[in-house]
């Protein structure tokens, strides 16, 4: 039974890195393995890395039907269990409950969004993580499990294209 | 000898070009980090005795004064028959215009992809957050019984008491509610990285340590947060811009739904979109002039085409807003009707006559003399001076349309000019707030985000066609 280590190769810039993880790839690191962690929005294409999985516009959408259906009964179903009459508006008028249902609909989407990326990230999470505070000053990390019997082929080949350290990855507090 | 004389004469403006645009001058990402973080830490004895004459004036003006109001009643403040909207009102309008800034500069020309907006996003952002804080405020004053405003809330009660929600005064607290929420969780977003960067910079066991540590909510900048946090704010770019629009929109619909004379007009909405944004502008101008001289290291991240750009963009601002100025005016004042001509010759001609004409010597004059020229429109102290006179001129705005209008109605006999009270010291408050809370955040929150600089100076580059060099940017999304 072979057992897997997780190492962190810490790059200097993009271009090493993107080379770092084709290399990774050819010796048989398989994507689902590897996470790359930037100080700046480093696309999956920049780094020939499968297409990152999100719901957040997904949860936007259902929070906008949701804030559609709460200013539905804020405009339509509260004035029957408390009517106010207006002028000679109708009862339920149309264009003042176009403002409700906007308004609403877009508080949901926007609460909603907001929420997305917490809980697609899992924030807040203030446990020990794989971490590097370099990352923060520009340089690319690049976290991947391996077999440990090629942990040291592996870290040869990384530190060959430039990565300036590799080493043992371990959960620290951030 | 030709073609070393052009090679030198291309060097030149390549050189030009890298000091005048911030995207094209990078540096280290570390070192910019260490700017950032030392122009918070950097503080003078100076900044602490405006702190301090600051926090006096919100403690005896607006929370003294408002004390004062809560002890002896509406009384203490002008707003009288037929006057009943005054300072706090024109105050409640002048402050979500000045919000509106952060969310046009923010969203608007990131939408459409304006670069020159990347570094000082963050100090338009808080000025919205901030500027809805002093909205929030002054209808809050407003309302007097200050203690009964959760009656607003449709909360089910026994009393029969229920928010008249075809009342555009409803729809204004679920838009500014729905603006500040949305523009303080957009604020939020993209700072989230700078936090991070902030927490990994500050030494362990100091407060401050914790206050990052906790809102930085435990980023690490992997593939997964930036996909969400990317997604989540073009999300929020694209959305806010119609919140935004709303907000003003409803605000203007307090006037326009009413049938007034000087109220009651169609083209109020875009009228008052359009000077929210006049007044925004000249706010960040300012802003940004004081930002520029005073924080250390910002005059790397804050340029002359940063002020350029603004400037032409105030110059625009002004004229749509002397374009729908005149509409209101010209439809008014051909339509004849006999009360509305007196409200028109009463803004003229009246005792306040001269703030009349300051609105349209502050609002289109000056920006128009000024402006035009590019080398005075860089010029930051021109830009902060134009900036306060379109604000002041603004502000004669909104003091026009409100208590000056409702002093002019259909039954002469209530006629009477509004005098301020209490109102005043409580209006000098909100903006010595307005200043203290942004001087605060100014030390605890990253006013430049580092890490769209990096992103937008990794997308630009200089190219060579034929004999000319230029600016190219990609598109890294």
């Amino acid at each position: 039974m072979t057992t897997n280590v997780s190492l962190l190769a810490v790059f200097p810039d993009l271009e090493p890195a993107a080379d770092a993880i084709e290399q990774l790839r050819s010796l048989g690191v398989p994507d689902d393995q590897m996470n790359v962690i930037s100080g700046v929005p480093v696309t999956e294409a920049m780094l020939g890395r499968p297409r990152q999985w999100t719901n957040v516009p997904r949860l936007a959408l259902g929070g906008a039907l949701a804030g559609l259906a709460i200013g539905a009964f804020l405009a339509f179903a509260t004035p029957i269990q408390y009517p106010i009459q207006v002028g000679r508006q109708a009862f339920i008028p149309g264009p003042p409950s176009v403002v409700i249902l906007f308004e609403m609909t877009m508080l949901g989407l926007l609460l909603s969004t907001f929420l997305g990326v917490f809980l697609d990230s899992y924030f807040p999470s203030y446990r020990p993580m794989h971490y590097v505070p370099e990352i923060s000053d520009g340089k690319i990390g690049v976290f991947f499990s391996c077999p440990q019997e090629n942990s040291e082929k592996i870290t040869k080949a990384m530190t060959a294209l430039g990565a300036e350290k590799v080493e043992a990855a371990e959960a620290q507090p951030l | 000898m030709a073609s070393e004389k052009h090679n030198d004469h291309a060097h030149d403006h390549a050189a030009h070009l890298r000091e005048k645009h911030l995207m094209l001058d990078p540096l280290p990402r570390g070192q910019m980090n260490d700017m950032v973080m030392e122009s918070m830490r950097a503080t003078s004895w100076k900044f602490w005795v405006v702190f301090g004459v600051l926090s006096v004036i919100v403690a005896v003006f607006l929370f003294g004064a408002w004390g004062y109001m809560i002890a002896n009643g509406l009384g203490v403040a002008g707003v009288n028959r037929p006057s009943y909207w005054g300072i706090f009102l024109v105050n409640t309008v002048f402050w979500i215009g000045i919000s509106h800034a952060g969310t046009f500069i923010s969203a608007i020309l990131r939408v459409f992809k304006a670069e020159f907006r990347r570094p000082f996003t963050r100090a338009a952002e808080l000025m919205t957050t901030f500027g809805l804080v002093q909205a929030g405020f002054s209808i809050f004053m407003h309302m007097g019984r200050v203690w009964l405003s959760y009656w607003l809330m449709p909360i089910p009660n026994q009393r029969g008491l229920w928010p008249n929600f075809h009342s555009p005064l409803s729809w204004d607290l679920l838009a500014i509610t729905t603006y500040l929420l949305s523009s303080t969780m957009y604020l939020f977003l993209p700072l989230i990285p700078d936090l991070a960067m902030a927490r990994d910079r500050t030494p362990d066991g100091t407060w401050q340590k914790t206050f990052y540590r906790v809102l930085a909510l435990g980023f690490r900048g992997t593939e997964g947060e930036w996909t969400h946090l990317r997604n989540a704010m073009n999300i929020f770019a694209w959305a806010i811009i119609p919140v935004m629009f709303s907000v003003h929109t409803i605000v203007s619909w307090d006037f326009a739904a009413a049938t007034r004379p000087g109220w009651s007009s169609t083209i109020f909405g875009p009228y008052f979109i359009v000077g929210a944004l006049h007044s925004g502008m000249g706010a960040v101008a300012m802003v940004l002039a004081v930002i520029q001289s005073r924080m250390k290291h910002m005059k790397y991240f804050i340029r002359g085409e940063h002020f350029e750009g603004l400037g032409m963009l105030m110059l625009l601002v002004s004229m749509a807003w002397a374009y729908f100025f005149f509409n209101d005016y010209m439809v008014q004042w051909y339509g004849g009707d006999k009360w509305t001509q007196q409200l028109l010759h009463f803004h003229e001609a009246g005792p306040l006559g001269w703030m009349w004409f300051a609105m349209l010597v502050f609002n289109v004059a000056i920006p128009w003399v000024t402006l035009w020229n590019k080398k005075w429109r860089s010029n930051p102290w021109l830009l902060f001076t134009v900036g306060l006179l379109i604000n002041v001129g603004m502000w004669f705005e909104r003091y026009i349309i409100i208590p000056i209008s409702l002093t002019i109605n259909r039954m002469p006999f209530t006629w009477r000019m509004y005098t301020p009270g209490v109102e005043i010291y409580l209006g000098i408050g909100t903006v010595a707030f307005f200043i203290l809370l942004y001087m605060g955040a100014s030390r605890l929150i990253p006013l430049i985000p580092v890490w769209e600089v990096q992103e937008g100076q990794m997308a630009h580059s200089l190219k060579t066609y034929g004999r000319e060099t230029v600016v190219t940017v990609s598109e890294l999304e």
